[in-house]
């Protein structure tokens, strides 16, 4: 146990030395700990937000147009219908309800502000399929989709930029010069998974979109969602098959279409934020072991430099053995406290990621303790070559270094 | 204080040799010497400069390996023994006074005094006690606290001498322990060194070129050239 306090002491014997040779592991374990946190505070965020979007929904979206046997990328073609969005609706037992959906990009007026946003078109049943709730107000029903009516349901965001405090239900808004009334405000959602902002938009009727705006007839996309997420498999299967009789695509046919469940996208991310992850902390620990390698070249100085000490302990009595654990020690003490330091400050930097910039990035307690744990080991390993050599000195020219 | 006297220990060198391996050529320090010191003499190793007299004390404490030949300390072979029981047996057997004290720097004269007691694992109470009367007895029981850089050569050596005896060794091996000494410094730690062995009757081994030094030990040998001068 002496030897440990010997140890100790000759750290603090060289208080400015011992903190600047820590230093290197109290970065290191700061940057693996705060980089693992950010990775995780990824994954958080990415998984939530698909969380948000329904674990049970099904994306239907048209294939790729072949133009002159190229392909011009996914989701271009326009082979889906209303009557498509209809029959998945009613056809497939495990879809509990479907909604055919366009969207565009359009320039919005209201008596005294202007704003460019997106015009999604949308069935009815839209709202309850991506499960989303109205702030004030209501939703165009049946009525208004069969009349293609003008009514808009505005974003949060989209609101609050045409109306300002003002009362937006009732009002009438421009869209391409034509007048739409506002029946309903969604309620704030945020960010899609997609980067999109979800409350910069507005709702009109899809066929009101499809007639009167872009005079088509196709849709973009049906959203599908399953009775329950354990059934995603089962209505993704129904669906595609009738789509494909619906299209009367032949077996062993190219689909014109594709079926994404949002359960694999959360797949797909996860895997990816995993990746991310391991990606930081390798690079983090490898300034922990730029911060070990520092604790071997200054055990190796300080050795040299204590020759002469080391001789006259071995002359009174110090085994070799007692000498390795002096030495020993001190390494090990130097990345544990170094690393205890940087555990600290790693843990402080990820509460002002947190309240600073609003990540969502978890505190890895476990990981902390464990990167700790590695960088004490670090030090002993790092530490063992210098501690081995200083017990190897022979008594008598050691006595005689200068 | 405990007296703690105990019957010094013999020291045997049998026709031992040491080569120096100095940039590839091998040079003779020691040609064969044979030489016996008896339990509790005081005796005095003189030559000049690089006759081999330093060596020869190095041999006999076990900081250092016999080329060819043996050293024994009653009657057993000890320069065989492994490098961690030789030093056990330096600091149970053994203390060390050296021309330029060698006390460890940046600690106090206390903990250098009870260095050697730590390394046989003394309890600190009992330890810390034991370092006191030993300052104490040297005449610097007020400068316990005081680093080794704070004290003069004399002082120095005090405190070295304490390091030497606070484990009761039987054998007591000085060298040059006034080369680096004022006159007055140096007669003054002489008589300490004369003092102490007379107390404990443990071995004492005074190297030296000065025959003026060596006139205190009660034998003298003279080395020359890596060999024992006939008397």
């Amino acid at each position: 146990m002496f030897l440990v306090s010997l140890g100790l002491r000759a750290l603090l014997r060289n208080p400015y030395r011992s903190i600047l040779t820590s230093l290197g592991i109290v970065i290191g374990v700061l940057s693996v700990i705060v980089l693992v946190s950010i990775g995780l505070g990824a994954k958080a965020l990415v998984l939530q937000s698909i969380q948000n979007l329904g674990p049970n929904l099904l994306v239907v979206i048209p294939g790729s147009v072949t133009d002159s046997g190229a392909q011009v990328g996914g989701g271009t073609d326009t082979t889906l219908t209303l009557e498509d969005a209809q029959a998945i609706r009613h056809d497939c037992p495990d879809v509990w309800n479907a909604s055919g959906a366009l969207r565009t990009a359009a320039q919005v007026q209201s008596s005294h502000a202007n704003w460019s946003t997106v015009i999604l078109g949308a069935e009815p049943n839209y709202l309850p399929v991506r499960d989303w709730h109205l702030a004030r107000g209501g939703f165009f029903g049946a009525e208004e989709e069969a009349s293609a009516a003008r009514v808009a349901v505005l974003g949060h965001l989209v609101a609050s930029r045409l109306f300002g405090l003002e009362d937006p239900l009732g009002k009438f808004i421009q869209i391409n010069h034509s007048p739409f009334r506002v029946i309903g405000i969604l309620s704030s959602k945020g960010q899609s998974p997609m980067g999109m902002n979800q409350d910069d938009m507005v709702v009109i009727p899809l066929s009101t979109l499809q007639s009167q705006i872009m005079g088509v007839t196709y849709v973009g996309v049906i959203l599908a969602a399953a009775q329950s997420p354990d059934r995603v498999d089962d209505a993704r299967r129904e669906i595609r098959d009738l789509l494909l009789l619906r299209h009367h695509i032949p077996a062993g046919g190219r689909p014109d279409f594709d079926i994404q469940a949002l359960s694999d996208i959360a797949k797909t991310a996860n895997r990816l934020s995993l990746i991310l992850t391991l990606l930081l902390a390798l690079i983090a620990s490898i300034s922990l072991i730029v911060g070990g390698i520092g604790i071997l070249n200054i055990m190796l100085v300080s050795v040299r430099e204590r020759t002469r000490e080391i001789g006259i302990r071995m002359a009174i009595g110090a085994r070799p053995r007692d000498i390795l654990v002096q030495f020993l020690t001190e390494s090990a003490a130097l990345s544990f406290f170094g690393g205890i330091a940087g555990g600290i400050l790693g843990i402080l930097s990820i509460l002002g990621l947190r309240s600073f910039l609003g990540w969502p990035a978890p505190i890895p307690w476990e990981g902390s303790l464990l990167t700790v744990a590695g960088a004490t080991i670090l030090g002993i390993l790092f530490g063992l070559y210098p501690a081995w050599r200083a017990s190897r000195l022979d008594p008598m020219e050691a006595l005689r270094y200068e | 204080m405990q007296e703690d006297v105990r019957p010094g220990l013999s020291v045997r060198l049998d026709a031992v040799t040491k080569l120096y391996n100095v940039a590839g050529d091998e040079l003779p320090a020691i040609r064969g010497v044979t030489l016996s010191f008896d339990k509790g003499e005081a005796l005095a190793l003189v030559g000049s400069s690089g006759s081999g007299k330093s060596t020869l004390l190095h041999l006999s404490g076990l900081l250092d390996r016999p080329t060819t030949g043996a050293v024994y300390y009653e009657n057993r072979r000890v320069d065989s023994l492994s490098p961690s029981d030789r030093a056990i047996l330096r600091n149970r057997s053994v203390g060390f006074v050296f021309q330029n004290f060698q006390l460890i720097p940046r600690t106090t004269a206390l903990e250098n005094v009870e260095m050697p007691l730590l390394y046989r694992g003394v309890p600190s109470r009992e330890r810390r006690e034991r370092a006191r009367e030993l300052l104490l007895s040297v005449g610097m029981g007020d400068r316990e606290r005081h680093y080794s850089s704070q004290l003069s050569g004399g002082q120095q050596q005090r405190v070295a001498i304490a390091r030497a005896l606070v484990a009761s060794p039987g054998l007591l091996l000085a060298d040059e322990p006034t080369g680096n000494l004022d006159s007055r410094s140096a007669v003054s730690v002489l008589e300490l060194l004369m003092k102490a062995q007379e107390r404990t009757r443990m071995t004492l081994v005074l190297v030296t070129h000065d025959p003026e030094v060596a006139r205190f030990a009660s034998r003298t040998v003279r080395v020359r050239d890596g060999l024992l001068e006939k008397a």
